[in-house]
């Protein structure tokens, strides 16, 4: 595939070349002295970095119900971010028009609850790091896509540490001319290579209980889902989760309940809700502070659910969600 | 000794096209057909005005048993409407056997002039729901 090399420190060049214009930003993130962190850059920056061992929140999170209005915005983000980028355009709560999305190579990040001081930032010494440390997130562990081949360009590492640059659609051609150099085939090995399959998922309705019996019902892990994009959520009024006359109402009717109400009502519906866009980033279960294990129950789920059409959360542009269309002569065996 | 004996009834949850199912539950009437008095049916405009979160609700706010019912695919009113239907309730039937708790839930197609299939099939799956439930009570 033809590819252009990145030359050491020529992509701060790139990006401050496009953030002359005025209307141009750059999302990303910077190297500063707390670590790093995600950034909206304008005008100017200085202290770029392609990766981000530390994994707070999925940055399509901020994307959400984006329209542009002629700003030109170029993505510099992980492959799950990115990915959530594109489902949230399928869903029509992005406009794509004006947006450059740029997926990087991913080496794994560990959680931001972790003390994360001594993590390196460089390829070659992060892929060292998380060999002898386990620290990765679990979600990162089991991840399927961590190659930046999504989006409309990818910057890829090879097998010696250099960056390369590949166009994935007309957008990423724009994007690669920005880059200074000539386009030349791409002959070395990836530091990265293709998906795992993982296990079926399987469950029983024991370890579920056991499993959310600390869950609090902060609803944190809903707000931080980058794919969870309902303005009207059903579970904002008191009729799924009852609570003051309504709660009492209930009791009345139909006997004692179980406080927090509705947990598993609520993680279920959920489940199903996001089941055909998770990206299996694992931003639910950073943003739970009860430490729930979320990210097994819903990428578990999202996985055996997107199975089933043959689809994949934030591959493509043009796969439409399986919710949203259908074939006529098809699941014959869900019916009785 | 009295207790053992008295059987536990199941409550089944039905959500029913108004186009197709709804009628053929009122033609069973008219018919005098009977079917099982736990079968409580909720009328919808399609069958896929059912949010998978309202048969997830019915569940866990105690149903033993939902099944959805509309018409047959290519029958529908508003032209695929069942056709969303059957992908939403096959997925929700996954995520349910992810969770060993497939047996809760049915999706059937049953037009307006079948009023025979349609106690057949809500009597069949109360039947089966019923044999169950007390097959786990003497355990």
């Amino acid at each position: 595939m033809l590819g252009k090399k990145i030359k050491n420190g020529s992509i701060e060049d790139t990006l401050n070349r496009f953030l002359k214009d005025d209307q141009h930003l750059v999302l990303g993130f910077e190297k500063d002295e707390n670590g790093v962190s995600l950034r909206a850059f304008k005008n100017h920056l200085d202290h770029y970095s392609f990766l981000n061992p530390i994994f707070s929140t999925n940055g399509a999170l901020h994307l959400r119900r984006l329209f542009s209005k002629g700003t030109k915005i170029i993505l510099m983000l992980r492959p799950c971010e990115i990915r959530a980028y594109i489902e949230l355009i399928k869903l029509n709560q992005i406009e794509r028009e004006d947006i450059i999305a740029v997926s990087i190579d991913c080496l794994g990040t560990v959680s931001s609850k972790e003390k994360a001081d001594d993590i390196p930032v460089e390829a070659g010494q992060l892929k060292d790091y998380f060999k002898n440390s386990d620290t990765m997130r679990w979600a990162c562990k089991v991840c399927r896509e961590k190659r930046g081949v999504v989006g409309d360009a990818g910057i890829r590492i090879d097998k010696d540490g250099l960056f390369w640059a590949f166009p994935y659609t007309e957008k990423g051609e724009t994007f690669l001319t920005l880059i200074e150099g000539e386009s030349e085939e791409n002959k070395t090995e990836m530091l990265m290579s293709g998906s795992e399959k993982t296990d079926k998922f399987q469950n029983d309705m024991k370890t579920f209980a056991k499993d959310f019996t600390k869950c609090i019902m902060c609803m944190n892990c809903r707000d931080m889902c980058p794919v969870c994009y309902c303005i009207d959520c059903v579970f904002n009024g008191d009729e799924y989760l009852p609570k003051g006359d309504a709660l009492l109402n209930k009791i009345l009717r139909s006997g004692p309940v179980q406080l927090p109400q509705g947990k598993e009502l609520f993680h279920f519906i959920r489940m199903y809700h996001v089941s055909q866009t998770c990206v299996g980033c694992g931003a639910c279960e950073e943003a739970c502070p009860q430490g729930i294990p979320l990210t097994k129950y819903f990428k578990g789920v999202s996985e055996r659910l997107q199975g089933m059409y043959s689809y994949m959360s934030g591959k493509s542009f043009d796969e439409t969600i399986p919710y949203l269309t259908f074939l006529e002569d098809e699941l014959k065996n869900a019916e009785d | 000794m009295s207790q053992d004996k008295a059987e536990k009834n199941p409550e089944i949850i039905g959500f029913a096209c108004s186009y197709c199912t709804f009628k053929a539950s009122e033609m069973a009437g008219s018919l005098r057909l009977k079917y099982p008095d736990g079968v409580k049916l909720v009328q919808v405009p399609c069958s896929s005005r059912v949010d998978p979160a309202f048969v997830i609700k019915a569940i866990f706010e105690g149903a033993d048993g939902v099944f959805v019912a509309g018409c047959h695919p290519g029958d529908c009113h508003f032209i695929k409407g069942n056709y969303f239907t059957r992908r939403k309730i096959a997925a929700l039937k996954e995520m349910f056997d992810a969770f060993s708790m497939n047996d809760k839930l049915r999706l059937f197609w049953v037009s307006a002039a079948e009023a025979r299939r349609f106690v057949e099939k809500v009597t069949g799956m109360y039947n089966e729901i019923k044999e169950r439930k007390n097959v786990r009570k003497e355990n």
